[in-house]
């Protein structure tokens, strides 16, 4: 049997990678994995202390809310890049168009 | 070892590897696919621990619609648009320097606190167990989440939506 | 499923605001194609309705007890806050109405994303439950990010937005990973449950760790620093309803939920009205320190800001630290002089960005320089600033005077003088600033001869409904007394 030691570990180790990542990576979708790394850490715990702290399924729950959060922020995040970037690029054009009159 | 302690251990290094691989790669698809690799091992870790449910859960809503909108949104903008964020990416040292900080107390922590861990076993299937558990005392988040995901699905739908100046 | 059916009666204002949402939606779907001004009128009439049904349907005695197998707390903190938010949700609608930026914008989304995050603060001022604080908490930031990049074709505003969901992810994250290994340690998601193990088991280290993370996301919630880098840029990017729609709103929130999460959750009250740390681990150090370090540097900073709305952001960021100084009081007293202080931070700081946004109506500017020779074109608007600024530097008679008095009093009554002291010499940094702002309105020559000013009636009744509260404050209070004991009362209180 795995002890519940080796899931923590493991999780503290999803987790510092994630901070890694998040201090040294620029590009924003890339960020966003980064935060995908340090929720799935997080429920990681939340369902090992579910099984062997709590004996009952309330972490369970926490980490199914977890999952639907991740989902819309990942959704809102990369509307806002979409959204952005179609800016940038118009901007680009804007200029060009300038140039050219 | 087990032939289940192999696949544990297995799954982990899977993950970490993959993890690493998200954080470190060049090319932001490969990293999406390294992100694949690092959530269907969190789902393996789900069934170890008996949640049969959520491993499923997770492979269907992360690998299958998280992950795919990531790919959408790298593919759409790759290269084109790098965001440096206010905190100022930091460099690689400084920040490797930091996560192992963060990793080494996180490991003390875990290894001083007596966890008074007790293994009732592997429960039985849970998806009917949570069914009830999310119309019976979490009823109000689970009506929150549903509140949550139509408030996001329409924001993210405006925000795309092109304008015409007026 | 009972438990359910009875708390539902108890839930009017959030089902009303729900029921609201449903209307609205069908009705900007089915108004497509009407003319902007029509849907738009017919909409914020929908809206305003529903919100001032939840807000007259949230006042009244609250009803104690819990909710929804304890996820809520019907209780004292609550029943103040909750007509707050509907309040500043009524604030923000009617700002939207005539801020510049919004002009010939569709409303539709708008007002679905006001009576949501509505909704949802009311949602994270009642948890008692971790799972509850971590959903409500995102669902608010959720809405709140798309608000603040609501004008999709502003750069601005997007780069403020990406930039407000990267870092508030990657802090409610953190807060999420502390809350996991809370439940780890207590093995309870329910806050009085968690509290119950804490005081039965020191948890020692493991609680310190839970602590710094969980203060992440409520730094990030009230922009406590060091987690306040986002403020000033989305404040500016947003559009100016929203701004000031964040700057009091989920403040307010933030800090209901870091009175449960501290005073219910890892405190428990003694005799007296003080309340004394469980788990072994003394965290009003901690309180302190952010409060002592959010303070100065906000006021700082705002020091040296040329754009009003960068400025509010800061001198936002320092009233945060303010109100820190009666969470380390660790006492009943703290707790209402932090709800009165929410109160009374409505009234002033919706005022001053009230003023911003009439000011942008007419200069298109959010620059210091803009606001030159007000004073020539328009006494009114330049004493009602003045009037806010005062009140926000904590100048008597205004109510803003009372707001600090309270927080200092519970302050000194703990035995922290110090912090008081510090919380003064802080005030007296920031009446520079709020100094400079009129001085440049009422004394500096603006550039030619300017037009005077003209108000619309909406004007008029906002600008009254906002610098009264601020005048006659002194005469309230009784009521504010009021507001203070019932606040106080919290779920294991009553």
């Amino acid at each position: 049997m795995i002890p519940l030691e080796h899931y923590l570990i493991v999780s503290a180790a999803l987790f510092s990678v994630g901070v890694f990542g998040i201090l040294t990576r620029r590009n924003a979708v890339n960020v966003l994995m980064c935060i995908e790394l340090i929720f799935n850490s997080a429920n990681i715990n939340l369902v090992a202390f579910s099984r062997f702290i709590e004996g009952a399924l309330g972490g369970q729950v926490f980490a199914l809310l977890v999952i639907v959060v991740a989902a819309c922020e990942a959704a809102v995040a990369l509307a806002i890049v979409m959204s952005l970037y179609r800016i940038t690029k118009q901007v680009n054009l804007d200029k060009a168009a300038e140039l050219k009159g | 070892m087990t032939a289940a302690q192999v696949v544990f251990y297995g799954a982990c290094l899977v993950m970490l590897g993959s993890a690493l691989y998200v954080v470190l790669g060049r090319n932001l698809v490969h990293c999406a696919f390294a992100l694949v690799a690092t959530l269907v091992g969190v789902a393996a870790f789900y069934v170890f621990l008996g949640a049969d449910f959520l491993a499923g859960a997770q492979v269907l809503i992360y690998v299958g619609g998280i992950l795919t909108l990531l790919l959408f949104g790298v593919m759409l903008t790759n290269r084109i648009y790098d965001l440096k964020i206010s905190t100022g990416a930091v460099q690689v040292f400084p920040g490797a320097v930091a996560a192992g900080l963060v990793f080494a107390v996180l490991v003390w922590i875990i290894r001083s606190v007596d966890w008074n861990a007790m293994d009732t076993g592997a429960p039985g299937p849970t998806s009917e167990p949570l069914g009830k558990l999310l119309i019976g005392d979490y009823l109000l988040p689970f009506e929150i989440a549903s509140v949550l995901l139509l408030i996001a699905l329409m924001g993210a739908a405006m925000l795309v939506r092109r304008r015409t100046r007026p | 499923m009972s438990d359910a059916l009875a708390s539902l009666g108890r839930f009017l204002p959030e089902l009303l605001l729900m029921g609201a949402l449903a209307v609205v939606i069908v009705a900007d779907l089915a108004t497509q194609a009407w003319s902007l001004a029509r849907s738009r009128n017919l909409l914020v009439g929908l809206t305003l309705a529903g919100l001032g049904a939840a807000f007259v349907a949230s006042l009244g005695e609250p009803g104690g007890g819990s909710l929804f197998a304890s996820m809520i707390a019907d209780d004292g903190l609550l029943g103040v806050l909750r007509p707050l938010f509907a309040l500043t949700a009524i604030f923000t609608l009617l700002f939207s109405l005539r801020a510049k930026e919004l002009d010939g914008a569709r409303m539709g989304e708008m007002v679905a994303l006001l009576l949501t995050v509505t909704a949802a603060l009311m949602w994270m001022a009642g948890s008692v439950n971790l799972v509850m604080i971590y959903l409500s908490l995102e669902t608010v930031s959720v809405a709140s990010y798309i608000m603040v990049g609501y004008r999709s074709s502003d750069r601005l505003s997007n780069e403020a937005s990406l930039k407000y969901i990267l870092f508030g992810a990657v802090s409610t994250g953190v807060m999420l990973f502390g809350l996991s290994l809370l439940y780890g340690l207590t093995g309870t998601l329910d806050l009085y449950g968690v509290r119950a193990a804490l005081a039965a088991e020191d948890a020692g280290p493991a609680l310190i760790l839970v602590l710094l993370l969980v203060a992440g996301g409520i730094g990030f919630k009230i922009a406590a620093v060091p987690f306040h880098f986002w403020c000033p840029d989305v404040y500016t990017g947003a559009s100016t309803p929203v701004t000031a729609f964040l700057s009091v709103g989920p403040k307010a929130a933030g800090f209901a939920v870091l009175i449960r999460f501290f005073y219910s959750g890892i405190a428990q009250p003694g005799a007296d009205g003080t309340f004394a740390a469980v788990g072994g681990v003394d965290w009003q150090g901690l309180i302190i320190v952010l409060a002592v370090v959010t303070m100065t540097l906000g006021n700082v900073a705002a020091l040296l800001q040329t754009n009003m709305k960068r400025l509010l952001a800061y001198s936002s960021i320092a009233h945060a630290g303010t109100i820190l100084i009666g969470a380390a009081a660790l006492s009943s007293e703290g707790i209402g002089a932090i709800v009165t202080y929410l109160v009374i931070y409505l009234f002033m700081n919706l005022g001053a960005f009230l003023v911003v946004i009439l000011v942008h109506r007419v200069t298109g500017t959010f620059e210091l320089e803009g606001y030159a020779g007000f004073w020539k074109r328009s006494p009114l608007l330049t004493v009602a600033m003045g009037i806010f600024l005062f009140s926000l530097m904590g100048i008597p008679p205004f109510a803003g005077f009372f707001a600090k008095l309270y927080v200092f009093a519970a302050a000194v009554e703990a035995e922290l003088g110090w912090l008081a002291v510090v919380g003064v010499l802080n005030s007296a940094v920031a009446a520079f600033y709020y100094i400079k702002v009129l001085r440049i309105m009422a004394v500096d020559p603006g550039d030619g001869e300017l037009p005077a000013l003209r108000f619309s009636r909406l004007d008029g009744a906002l600008l009254l409904a906002l610098v009264t509260p601020n005048v006659v404050g002194i005469l309230f209070g009784g009521a504010l007394e009021q507001i203070s004991e019932i606040a106080q009362r919290l779920l294991d209180l009553a």
